[in-house]
């Protein structure tokens, strides 16, 4: 690599995380992602996908190594400065505040940014997501699970986020509607966004994604690109007998 | 039944109201039920009364009643001062005792154990500088006014009623109108969730405290000038408080003081028609009915 070229938009050096400081389940990974890529992380159950990115947006405890957002090390800080360094997460489950409206939904992620702003870029992410700009007064609570995926996407954007984190955005929706949310991710990613997303269902994710990095047991076993890792046999097998793309991975 | 019961039952249910509105915020948001709230009640109340007669000795003029009230200048001016050093206080034990705990991930039992030894701890505290003996705000003595319907209250009943109705307005806006309002409502539905939209929960679990700590204050403050101060006045206020929190739902300031009032009448309707021995029972029997019956409360969410 050259000197002068410029760091990954997130990178992971070495990294070990887990709830409990002597069961660790990430296990040293090293991993990085370049401005405007769209990578996914694969692997079996259990493997430590969501841990890693949990670890990363600030979720579960790092017990040592690095995380660096555009060559910034962000391994300490708290998860509510991430966001404003330009790192937006979009958990599997609870992804939405379901007693709040969905334009207070929008708000609150909006409530970090200058006033003048606010409200330009609210408009902004309901020109993307018309569907939710219609019904900008309903409770959340009430969206289908298709919609309430939207309205999780559609509130990380509203900062403007550098890079996106989905930890298995495709979970417990039917196919159509992964269909309709992973080409809105791929739109996403084409604006210029970086984006690493988690997935169980492998087909689906690798039609979208640049490069895929495959985890096993809570290390980086292999990566490549999408393209060749969809033919890989390395791939079928770790999959083999794995469950079905939309069960909910460990915890 | 006399229709001074109405009086009687909303008067004491605005308090009630009052005292639950911090109740149920710190619950759903700090998510634990703590039983030092009632002593944040007496200690503002205290305090109140201290400052008030520290103010009275630098003016007489301050003391001299306002209008129809029973009180002078000495006590709204000592009320606000009061209400910040219970905020204070509530910040200073949950920077001793809960955020400690908070840190730790103790379990929710905990927490609530805590909570007793703190109450335990504030009470003795009171009871050992402002002894047992009841104290008052004023020795004035108040003329009830005709309602109509014979019903009578005082002008005191009056204005804390008033003064009740105006603060779970402004709570209730500031829940739903405003940023902080925003954050406090996303912490209480999902912590780690509001941390990832970019919401400082230590913040945002500050301000909890201080808000319900003032309101504890106010309710500590009308408890004490429509009765007396004691320092078991928030211990007492215990029971009615949690009942009146959970009836009106978990999380719902609406909800806290509409339960607040019914507790407030159903006390008073069973002093008439039972008897006056039964009344403590009443917050009791409407808190166990609430759990069995209606667990979410009135205007609560199902709690997952």
């Amino acid at each position: 690599m050259s000197t002068v070229a410029p760091p990954p938009a997130l990178a992971t050096q070495a990294l070990v995380a887990g709830y409990e400081r002597d069961l660790p389940i990430v296990r040293g990974v090293d991993f990085q992602v370049a401005a405007g890529e769209l990578v996914v992380i694969l692997g079996p159950n259990g493997a430590g996908k969501s841990t890693l990115v949990k670890a990363i947006a600030g979720l579960v405890p790092i017990h040592s190594g690095h995380a660096f957002l555009a060559g910034a090390d962000i391994t300490r800080s708290p998860v509510q400065e991430k966001v404003r360094h330009g790192l937006a997460f979009v958990p599997q489950t609870e992804n939405i505040f379901a007693t709040l409206s969905i334009q207070e939904n929008l708000q609150l992620a909006a409530d970090i940014l200058p006033r003048r702003v606010q409200a330009e870029r609210i408009a902004e992410v309901c020109d993307l997501f018309p569907d939710l700009a219609a019904r900008r007064s309903a409770r959340a609570g009430n969206l289908s699970g298709g919609q309430r995926q939207m309205l999780a996407v559609a509130r990380a954007l509203i900062v403007k986020p550098s890079v996106l984190i989905l930890d298995e955005p495709s979970a417990g929706l039917s196919p159509k509607i992964v269909g309709e949310v992973f080409a809105r991710l791929k739109d996403i990613n084409a604006a210029g966004i970086t984006i690493v997303l988690v997935e169980q269902n492998v087909k689906a994710a690798l039609a979208i994604a640049h490069r895929a990095v495959i985890l096993v047991e809570g290390e980086l076993r292999h990566e490549g690109p999408a393209a060749t890792l969809a033919e890989d046999p390395i791939v079928a097998q770790l999959y083999l007998g794995a469950a079905p793309a939309g069960q909910e991975e460990g915890r | 039944m006399n229709p001074q019961v109405l009086v009687d039952g909303l008067i004491a249910g605005a308090m009630y109201g009052l005292g639950a509105i911090g109740v149920t915020l710190t619950y759903s948001i700090l998510r634990f039920a703590n039983f030092a709230h009632s002593e944040l009640l007496t200690f503002g109340a205290y305090a109140a009364l201290a400052l008030s007669s520290a103010l009275g000795v630098l003016s007489a003029g301050l003391l001299a009643p306002i209008g129809p009230f029973s009180f002078g200048w000495s006590l709204p001016l000592a009320a606000i001062a009061a209400m910040a050093l219970t905020g204070l206080l509530a910040l200073a034990v949950d920077a001793v005792l809960f955020g400690r705990l908070r840190v730790r991930r103790s379990s929710i039992i905990v927490m609530v154990m805590a909570s007793f030894g703190a109450a335990l701890t504030l009470r003795s505290l009171l009871e050992f500088v402002f002894t047992s003996k009841p104290a008052y705000f004023t020795r004035e003595l108040q003329i009830a006014l005709p309602l109509g319907g014979g019903m009578r209250a005082t002008p005191d009943q009056l204005l804390a009623l008033a003064v009740a109705v105006l603060l779970v307005v402004a709570v209730h806006l500031l829940l739903t109108r405003t940023a902080i309002g925003r954050s406090m409502r996303a912490v209480s539905e999902n912590q780690a969730l509001a941390g990832v939209v970019g919401v400082d929960v230590r913040k945002v679990i500050r301000v909890v405290w201080l808000l319900g700590a003032a309101l504890a204050c106010v309710a500590g403050i009308m408890a004490g000038l429509l009765v007396q101060l004691r320092p078991y006045m928030g211990f007492d206020l215990l029971l009615p408080l949690f009942a009146a929190a959970i009836l009106g739902g978990i999380g719902s300031v609406p909800g806290a003081m509409l339960a607040g009032l019914i507790v407030g009448l159903a006390e008073a309707g069973t002093v008439q028609l039972i008897g006056a021995e039964w009344r403590t029972a009443v917050a009791f029997v409407i808190l166990v009915l609430v759990l069995l019956l209606r667990p979410q409360g009135l205007l609560g969410r199902p709690q997952a």
